[in-house]
């Protein structure tokens, strides 16, 4: 009986599946998955519509300026003009704004056509001066903080209500999103942990035919390569299905939000990008049962002789 | 030097070998032996006297508390752990307990040993059919493990400790299990790897088969080990001194 060495090794050199202990792994794998892709998908859908809402107040901002009440029509534009300059002035020196024109009288006589019509003399009307405030997009604005400050220098002066109204709404979101992210750190440590315990679990089933391989000359590197490739199956089989669950959860949710017409949830979507964020989650889970396998294994080993 | 040529050329070479558990007695005290190569003994004593921590030790599954144990004139104390699986790969076991992987077959069980050693999967099918019906094993080699008797469980654990024709062959009680005629059948087995070559030391507490086939005894007592020959002619075995 001549023994000859094979150039390649056989991948899968020895079969270890076919116990329960596998099937355990598997089920913990799946759960793990599945409530890890749902949380992570709040986290994006929460992400994606700060960053809508975000984009919608980035770089622009208007400041009304109401008109001063005086029945000498003059006096009364003379009056809010000085009240516009004034903010103008104070907003020119705020971080972040780049540029303050006022809404040129053309561009209020368009806005204003629909109602009044095209002869209408402005300056005869108590109409609300606009200014269009040109922000640094990466400049962090504390809108509230600025809105009170504008109320200080000028009486008459104002932010857009709608973008004060969201800039608390993000800032709230914003708190949310912190939120969802603790709970994502918390459900991947746990579900980590499991998956780490689980796979422990099943390799202390396997210490049985750990020690048969040891004794009969597998190279402790080996023996932990072979653990590590059959607990990377199992567990890859797993997240699959974890994710083939969560996947149809995670849209029947984002369906019944956009649903929720013209809601602020709506623009809660999810991009191309974080469905195939979701779909990867399977890989990770694996690397960590299979890093887990291996070192387990490994350290199984270096107690023995 | 006698003694450096002696560890040189032994199979298995002890000094003052003592072996405990954790913080408990000696079980096994100032062990000397040295086994040629190609030698044949019997390994005996009362249950509880040390025979199976001794044949740990043999094939290297435990270290000793004190003293020396060379393995293929290795010592085991120096040797590194690649070295020792490589050590390990030269010895065939067969347990008293079998331990065979109970969801495997009995083709993927007698496997093992080569698969380890990285032999070509075509050269493994032609080998351990080949083996599994010289242990008349050829209908089982798709049997799962659990699913067979002991009596077949116990050949198929000795097809996976020869099947890589190994320089030593170690085996706890291999006949245990089974009635005399496939008692006397494998250790007719044994015998021939023995003459191939395989230094083979099985555990027994058959004083039949002791009897039957005129080999050196090493028997343990009162935690020592002692060596005896049997005697040509009268049957009756003399204690050998020198070792």
């Amino acid at each position: 009986m001549k023994k000859t060495k094979s150039k390649k090794r056989n991948k899968n050199e020895i079969s270890l599946k076919g116990d329960s202990s596998g099937l355990f792994l598997e089920v913990m794998i799946s759960i793990a998955v599945f409530l890890f892709a749902i949380t992570l998908a709040g986290v994006l859908a929460i992400n994606s519509m700060l960053s809508n809402w975000s984009d919608s107040i980035l770089g622009a901002l208007t400041v009304q300026i109401m008109p001063v009440n005086n029945i000498d029509q003059g006096k009364a534009l003379e009056e809010t003009l000085v009240h516009q300059n004034k903010t103008m002035e104070y907003l020119l020196n705020v971080e972040g704004v780049e540029d303050v024109k006022p809404l040129e009288e053309k561009q209020l006589q368009k806005l204003l056509q629909p109602w009044l019509g095209d002869s209408v003399d402005l300056n005869q009307l108590p109409i609300p001066r606009l200014l269009d405030v040109k922000l640094n997009k990466n400049a962090k604005i504390d809108f509230m903080g600025l809105s009170e400050k504008i109320s200080e220098i000028s009486s008459q002066a104002s932010l857009d209500s709608h973008k004060l109204w969201l800039s608390k709404l993000i800032g709230f979101a914003d708190g949310l999103r912190n939120l969802a992210l603790v709970a994502l750190s918390l459900v991947f440590a746990i579900t980590s942990g499991a998956i780490v315990y689980a796979t422990q679990t099943s390799l202390g089933l396997h210490r049985y035919v750990i020690n048969i391989l040891h004794i009969m000359g597998a190279k402790d590197t080996y023996i932990a390569k072979q653990f590590s490739r059959r607990t990377g199956v199992i567990a890859f089989i797993g997240g699959a299905l974890g994710v083939a669950f969560a996947i149809p959860t995670i849209f029947m949710i984002s369906k019944l939000s956009e649903a929720i017409e013209g809601g602020i949830i709506s623009e809660a979507h999810l991009t191309e990008y974080s469905w195939a964020a979701i779909a990867s989650i399977p890989v990770f889970y694996t690397m960590i049962a299979m890093v887990t396998a291996y070192y387990t294994v490994k350290r199984t080993l270096e107690k023995t002789m | 030097m006698q003694k450096i040529t002696n560890k040189l050329n032994s199979v298995i070479f002890m000094q003052n070998v003592g072996l405990r558990y954790d913080k408990g007695p000696e079980i096994l005290s100032d062990i000397k032996m040295s086994l040629k190569k190609g030698s044949f003994h019997f390994l005996t004593g009362k249950s509880g006297a040390g025979k199976t921590s001794l044949l740990s030790m043999m094939y290297l599954a435990q270290k000793p508390t004190r003293g020396s144990v060379s393995v293929f004139g290795q010592n085991v104390n120096f040797a590194n752990r690649d070295n020792l699986a490589m050590l390990r790969r030269k010895i065939g076991v067969v347990f008293q307990d079998f331990r065979l992987i109970d969801h495997l077959t009995a083709f993927d069980n007698v496997a093992l040993p080569l698969r380890i050693s990285g032999m070509d999967e075509r050269e493994v099918k032609q080998r351990v059919n080949e083996m599994l019906e010289w242990v008349g094993l050829s209908r089982n080699i798709n049997s799962i493990t659990s699913t067979l008797s002991g009596g077949e469980q116990q050949r198929v654990a000795i097809a996976r400790a020869v099947i890589n024709r190994p320089e030593l062959l170690l085996a706890d009680e291999p006949t245990g299990n089974v009635d005399n005629d496939i008692a006397f059948k494998l250790m007719n087995l044994f015998v021939e790897l023995n003459k191939l070559g395989t230094t083979v030391v099985i555990a027994t507490h058959s004083e039949k088969l002791i009897s039957e086939f005129n080999y050196p005894r090493l028997h343990l007592q009162n935690k020592g080990l002692r060596i005896y020959y049997p005697k040509d002619d009268t049957g009756l075995e003399k204690e050998d001194e020198k070792d």
